[in-house]
């Protein structure tokens, strides 16, 4: 086997990393935005006021910008599996490209045809029907997630699957497991309705925009009435799928749990602190700095009083008898693969479960090759994989304290602006509609540090506990991947900076300008039922 | 014609309850997500509702 180039895989991961959140920026907007409009146009089916139809066809219009983009950005995603993780497409394709076709096939066509009926039908179809199309959409975008968050479930919590040793493949055992893992529930639900916090802080924003500037006032006010509603419950929501999230971490993903925590040792319940501020040191294996809040982190995570969290030194020690069974499942699998003999096999059988233990020891073998190597090196192999089960601690530590940071803000930020706007006194707060405009941005930024502790805390592992991302990528030259990075990082910025410019045109535009069919109930007294 | 459409609304109904009782017991969450994301947009569609009730209830022009 050709030796693996570290820089190659490091170059890979920062590549994938890049084009996928790149991507999100678009993601949750899509996912939220369309059930927004779906509430819009109900409301329009439900009292026949025009206002409603112009709400839902104006953000709908921003929505359109934000999906095609989106759409340009994700593509890209689905082929770099195969140009740079050919290993790991190879390793877990079987599960990982089910749900993911599944996803093309069914959800992102159904999206996608949907969505011109959506944009094109308002005068060829009848209310209920259009209203049906719109609800179409919004369920296709959101399906195109949950499919995408199945195969990714798999990868941190791989359930339903088995390695073959003669197809030297995880190999498909069940697909309802797939589709039930609890991770997959769970991920899914916190995306989607991050989504909705994304798109309701979203016209939340231009509405308070409008507002500032007494421009459009009725349809601002609405537009901004129903996504504070929209946004306090999804906030909730998310706060409640982060704690499901959490805890199935703690269960399933004890190492991500605790450089999530900056937890070097294991906490003594029910006193261990919650640490606010620290400063983790994967290096030296310790935090500098440490503020927190004692008798928090017991509850939080375990939601009991006595149970402790396992910390990363007893974790890293406890790997170790599954590093050398792994060493051994390897060796005895190469040595099948060689005499095809039963003995061998069952070998192999008596380990397989820490295979992937043993693919992880290779990087640290000489000629990263563990089957044949002495008793003093096995041991200074495992000595030298120990720390390497660990995430970096300082990137998972910190991106999940500012999601959460982030979200709980937003919690605040809606009820105060839900409030206002039950109580009609926004325009005398000008203070929260300054706040809710600069914050548009905000909810985007907490998803991507929701995906960078999710994907960072899941190191080393591409499949956890099965499949290191050591193992994982092609074997490009470092030129290759240094221009092909160069080359997608241009491109999505240019993508990027054609989203703003065009959502930045058709908002200071404003609903008026969308306006086409006929005279705009907005600058009037929209309250009055339009004939349309 | 009646009968036809209650007959609908019948099988609708039984299949969303089938729907309930399988993605309950299988997959809480998605479940949980069916019934929260119509509850988040009755609740949002309440509120625009509610504006325009407040609107013509009062001549108070604010926002």
């Amino acid at each position: 086997m050709d030796m693996i180039d570290p820089t190659v895989v490091e170059l890979s991961r920062f590549q994938f990393a890049l084009t996928a959140l790149y991507h999100f920026m678009f993601v949750p907007l899509t996912l939220g935005l369309t059930f927004m409009l779906a509430a819009m146009e109900t409301v329009y089916v439900v009292t026949g006021r025009k206002i409603y139809k112009d709400m839902a066809m104006f953000w709908g219009k921003l929505f359109g910008i934000n999906f095609a983009l989106g759409v340009a950005t994700g593509i890209t995603m689905e082929f770099e599996f195969g140009t740079n993780w050919s290993m790991y497409s190879r390793y877990f394709g079987d599960m990982f490209g089910t749900p993911l076709a599944i996803e093309g096939l069914m959800a992102f066509f159904m999206e996608s045809t949907f969505v011109g009926m959506m944009f094109f039908g308002w005068d060829r179809l009848s209310k209920p029907a259009h209203l049906a199309i719109t609800y179409l959409v919004a369920l296709g975008s959101n399906l195109s997630a949950l499919w995408i968050l199945i195969a990714n479930a798999s990868m941190n919590v791989p359930e339903g699957t088995h390695f073959d040793p003669e197809t030297m493949r995880l190999q498909f055992d069940s697909f309802v497991k797939v589709v039930f893992n609890p991770d997959a529930q769970a991920k899914f639900v916190h995306t989607s309705v991050a989504g909705y916090v994304c798109a309701s802080l979203f016209v939340m924003g231009i509405s308070s925009f409008y507002l500032l500037r007494k421009q459009h006032r009725q349809f601002a006010a609405r537009s901004f009435r129903m996504a504070a509603l929209f946004g306090i419950i999804s906030t909730v929501a998310v706060i409640t799928l982060g704690d499901v999230l959490g805890r199935m971490d703690y269960e399933k993903q004890p190492t991500k749990i605790a450089a999530i925590e900056g937890l070097w040792e294991t906490s003594q319940p029910p006193y261990a602190p919650w640490l606010l501020f620290a400063l983790p040191d994967n290096e030296k294996q310790t935090n500098y700095l440490e503020i927190g809040v004692p008798y928090v982190l017991t509850p939080l995570i375990t939601h009991e009083f006595d149970k402790p969290i396992t910390g990363m030194h007893e974790l890293q020690n406890e790997a170790e008898p599954h590093i050398r069974s792994g060493i051994e499942a390897l060796s005895a699998l190469k040595r099948y693969g060689q005499t095809h003999d039963q003995t061998d096999l069952d070998a192999f059988r008596q380990h397989k479960e820490d295979l992937g233990f043993g693919f992880l020891a290779t990087q640290f073998a000489p000629g990263q090759d563990v089957t044949n190597i002495s008793p003093d090196e096995v041991n200074k192999v495992v000595e030298a994989t120990k720390p390497a089960i660990l995430p970096n601690v300082f990137v998972v530590f910190w991106s999940f304290r500012l999601m959460v940071f982030l979200g709980l803000s937003f919690f605040l930020l809606f009820a105060v602006s839900a409030y206002l706007s039950l109580k009609k006194q926004l325009e005398r707060n000008r203070w929260i509609l300054h706040l809710c405009m600069w914050s548009i941005p905000l909810p985007v930024l907490a998803t991507e540090f929701g995906w960078i502790t999710a994907e960072a805390g899941r190191q080393p592992w591409t499949v956890f506990n099965r499949l290191p991302t050591f193992l994982s990528s092609s074997t490009h030259s470092v030129t290759y991947m240094a221009i092909s990075l160069a080359g997608f990082a241009l491109l999505y910025s240019i993508f990027i900076a054609a989203e703003l410019y065009l959502m930045f045109k058709f908002a200071r535009l404003g609903p008026d300008e969308h306006d086409t069919h006929g005279t705009s109930a907005l600058s009037h007294n929209a309250a009055a039922p339009a004939a349309h | 014609m009646q009968f036809l459409r209650l007959a609908g609304l019948a099988a609708v109904l039984v299949v969303a309850l089938l729907f309930a009782v399988f993605v309950g017991d299988q997959g809480p969450w998605y479940f949980a997500w069916v019934i929260g994301t119509v509850m988040i947009i009755l609740i949002s569609g309440a509120g625009a509702i509610l504006f325009d009730a407040q609107e013509t209830a009062s001549d108070d022009q604010e926002v």
